[in-house]
C-alpha cells in the first residue's frame, strides 16, 4: 500500500517535468506582451508630472518667495534639464499659491516687489508691467493677462508642481 | 528672443518693444594648447551667461549668434568690423546694442565702439555644471540685469 503510493511512474514524472518546463517557457514568453498591455495603467500610478520643488509647506509665509527647481523634459529625442522657478506664498485664505515668473507680455521673468517704486507688486523689468499679490495685471501697464498658476499638490507635507495654467483653468 | 525662426516671428510683431541686441564676443585661437583651452571654457561660459540672461530679459532683448574673432589679429580691424555689425543693426531700429565678453582687450577700444560694452571678469571655479556654478552664475546674470536695466 505504502510502496504503491509512494512509486512515481516514468510517464507521471515525465509530465510532471514537462508541464512544470513548459509552464516556464510560457509564462516567459507572455510576460512582456502582458507588461506591455498594463503599461499605461503602470505609468499613471507613478509620480505623475508633478515635482517635489524642496519646499516644505510650513515654510510657505504671506510673502512671496522664489523657488527654483529642474525637471526632465523630453523633447523629440532630445532629453534636457530645464529649469523652472515660481514665486510662492499663502493667501488670506491661508491657501497656497504659486505663480509661474513669466510675465505674460513677452515673456521676461517678473519679480516680487523688483522696483522700489512698486511696493508689494510683481515687476518685469523690460517693460515695467506690474502685477498685484494675487497676479492680477495691473490695468494700464503693457500685460493684458493675470500670470500663470502652477498646478499643484501638497504631498507629506512637501510642495509638489505641476505645470503653469492660465489663471481661472487652474 | 534667441536667433531662430519662433523667436523672430515673435520679434517681428513686436518690434516697438524689443529695442536691445546683444552680441557675444567669443575669441577664437588653436595656436596655443593653453591659451585655446581658456578660450574655449570661456566661449561655454558666455553661452551659458548670455542665454540665462536672455531668459531674463525675454520680452526686450535679441540674442544674437556669437561674433567670433581670431585672437591673434589686430583688434583695429575688428574694431571697424564690428562697428559695421552695429551700423546694420542700429537701422532695425535697436536702439541699444551690447557686446558682452570676457575678453578684456576690446576694454582699451571701448571708445571707438558704437556699442555698449560689457566686459565681464571671468570666474572660472570648477565645474560647470555644479551646484555653486549655477549659483555663481544666477548671481552674475541678475547683477547684469541691473546693469542693462541702468542703460535703458
Amino acid at each position: 500500500m505504502s510502496d504503491e503510493k509512494q512509486q512515481v511512474s516514468r510517464r507521471q514524472f515525465l509530465n510532471y517535468t514537462l508541464t512544470g518546463v513548459g509552464g516556464f517557457m510560457a509564462a516567459g514568453l507572455l510576460i512582456s506582451p502582458i507588461r506591455m498591455a498594463i503599461d499605461p495603467v503602470l505609468k499613471e500610478s507613478s509620480a505623475g508630472d508633478m515635482a517635489n520643488v524642496g519646499l516644505s509647506v510650513d515654510d510657505i509665509t504671506a510673502e512671496p518667495q522664489r523657488i527654483d527647481w529642474t525637471i526632465d523634459q523630453v523633447d523629440g529625442w532630445y532629453e534636457s534639464e530645464v529649469n523652472r522657478a515660481a514665486w510662492v506664498y499663502r493667501n488670506e485664505n491661508d491657501e497656497i499659491v504659486a505663480f509661474s515668473p513669466v510675465c505674460k507680455h513677452l515673456g521676461c521673468v517678473v519679480s516680487w516687489e523688483g522696483s522700489d517704486q512698486h511696493p508689494n507688486e510683481y515687476f518685469c523689468p523690460c517693460h515695467d508691467g506690474r502685477y498685484y499679490k494675487d497676479g492680477t495685471n495691473v490695468p494700464g501697464t503693457p500685460p493684458l493677462a493675470p500670470l500663470d498658476e502652477y498646478e499643484q499638490e501638497v504631498r507629506d507635507g512637501m510642495l509638489f508642481l505641476g505645470e503653469p495654467k492660465p489663471r481661472g483653468e487652474a | 528672443m534667441k536667433w531662430r525662426k519662433a523667436d523672430l516671428q515673435t520679434y517681428f510683431q513686436s518690434k516697438e518693444y524689443i529695442d536691445s541686441i546683444v552680441v557675444p564676443l567669443v575669441p577664437f585661437g588653436i595656436a596655443n594648447d593653453e591659451e585655446s583651452e581658456k578660450a574655449a571654457i570661456q566661449a561655454e561660459m558666455i553661452t551659458l551667461l548670455s542665454h540665462e540672461l536672455e531668459k531674463e530679459l525675454t520680452g526686450r532683448m535679441l540674442l544674437a549668434p556669437h561674433y567670433s574673432y581670431l585672437k591673434s589679429i589686430d583688434k583695429q580691424t575688428e574694431v571697424a568690423r564690428l562697428n559695421r555689425w552695429s551700423a546694420e543693426m542700429k537701422e532695425q531700429p535697436f536702439k541699444h546694442i551690447f557686446h558682452l565678453t570676457f575678453d578684456p582687450s576690446w576694454k582699451k577700444h571701448e571708445q571707438e565702439l558704437e556699442s555698449t560694452l560689457l566686459w565681464i571678469p571671468a570666474v572660472q571655479t570648477g565645474e560647470l555644471n555644479s551646484k555653486e556654478m549655477h549659483k555663481t552664475v544666477r548671481e552674475q546674470v541678475a547683477q547684469m540685469v541691473e546693469l542693462i536695466r541702468a542703460y535703458w
